[in-house]
């Protein structure tokens, strides 16, 4: 129902607050995290009404007292009482339509401001990568020269100081670590 | 010596008054070098210096043993950070055809750089080692020697060097003064035939 839309402006400001704490992180967990919850607030205006519609029905029938499938509980009514009741389920109506209304209006406004405040995440992740990082495309060329070159003196090491010399070891595990990274980094994208 | 298109090194520009790298690309460059020390010493040894050279230009093994000579000023057998981006503002500087500019702004740097020995002077045969590195043409080189000697000791001491530097930036600055009227004359002529074609021809 209303839950939905809520929760995603609530998933938005979450992430809004935690990029302040984790400002060191992985750029692209910004990325991806303000893709994801984009996602959530993918959902037409119309659905959000459907919902709240289905609201103020249950909350009218709640509000009235009244089940209007009781015939028998009706014709033991005087017919003042009856017109009295129907006035009453009528002002009711009104005001739960005007509650609707405003209801709907509010959501719009969150789904508004949550949208204005997705809109702005991907930006700062944007400027947080430029100030604090790298761009993206340029660690990956780095990356990738650095494994050539490495890969290429791995081979170097092992003719001159053999396969079980530490620093041939140490040398294979940052090669290692580097084409982790380069993985990791590719199945994110 | 050509940097290899297409590598890290090659997106990479100096400032051409100073000749330096910006702090973004220095910044850019030390998260590189900082790949390329797989010992976490803040040094290359000779072995990841020489295929980290041979990988970026096309510089021959005994031309790359030479710089590493060149910049292992403590001779260590290893460089560290400082004498990396030197080589890398030496290596940009070619690329771009800065030479002059480069040594001129740099001019004590670059003579300890080719004071092998320490004894504060430089002889031909050093500055003909470099010679593929700092683009010194060889009729350049018997003009230094012949016109800056003061000294007469065959050898060049800083303040002959910085003489040369002097003389060289002058002859550079004309130079591109040469070439800039030729291009600005060159675009009036092109320009003026462009005219002459687009207007129509008077009847009279």
């Amino acid at each position: 129902m209303e839950e939905k839309p809520s929760k995603a402006s609530g998933e938005s400001l979450v992430h809004h607050g935690s990029e302040e704490s984790h400002q060191q992180s992985d750029i692209r967990k910004l990325w991806t995290t303000a893709t994801l919850s984009q996602m959530n607030l993918n959902l037409p205006l119309s659905k959000v009404e459907e919902w709240s519609d289905t609201d103020g029905s249950s909350f009218c029938h709640q509000k009235s007292g009244v089940d209007p499938g009781d015939n028998n509980f009706k014709q033991e009514l005087d017919e003042h009482t009856l017109s009295k009741l129907e006035l009453h389920r009528g002002r009711s109506l009104g005001s739960n339509l005007e509650e609707r209304e405003s209801r709907t209006e509010a959501e719009k406004s969150s789904s508004m401001s949550s949208l204005s405040i997705l809109k702005q995440t991907p930006h700062r992740a944007y400027w947080a990568e430029q100030q604090n990082r790298l761009p993206l495309p340029l660690t990956e060329l780095m990356e990738n020269e650095a494994v050539e070159i490495l890969t290429k003196a791995l081979q170097s090491y092992r003719s001159g100081i053999g396969k079980d010399h530490f620093l041939t070891k140490q040398l294979q595990r940052s090669i290692e670590g580097l084409k982790k990274r380069r993985n990791k980094r590719l199945h994110v994208s | 010596m050509k940097l290899k298109q297409g590598s890290f090194l090659w997106y990479l520009y100096l400032d051409k008054i100073y000749c330096l790298l910006s702090v973004r690309n220095v910044k850019a460059l030390m998260e590189y070098f900082q790949l390329l020390d797989v010992h976490r010493k803040n040094t290359l040894n000779d072995v990841l210096f020489f295929h980290f050279l041979h990988h970026v230009t096309n510089l021959n093994r005994p031309q790359i043993m030479i710089i590493f000579d060149m910049l292992d000023w403590n001779a260590v057998g290893e460089i560290g950070f400082d004498q990396f981006y030197m080589l890398v503002c030496i290596l940009l500087s070619h690329q771009n055809h800065l030479e002059e500019q480069f040594i001129y702004r740099h001019s004590r740097p670059v003579f300890e750089l080719l004071d092998l020995d320490g004894d504060l002077r430089i002889s031909l045969d050093d500055l003909k080692l470099y010679n593929f590195l700092f683009n010194i043409k060889k009729q350049e080189l018997k003009e230094l020697y012949h016109n800056f000697d003061i000294t007469g000791d065959h050898r060049l001491n800083y303040k002959e060097f910085k003489l040369f530097t002097l003389f060289s930036i002058d002859k550079y600055q004309e130079r591109q003064k040469a070439e800039k009227k030729k291009q600005h004359l060159l675009n009036k002529t092109v320009s003026k035939q462009g005219a002459l074609f687009q207007s129509p021809p008077v009847l009279t």
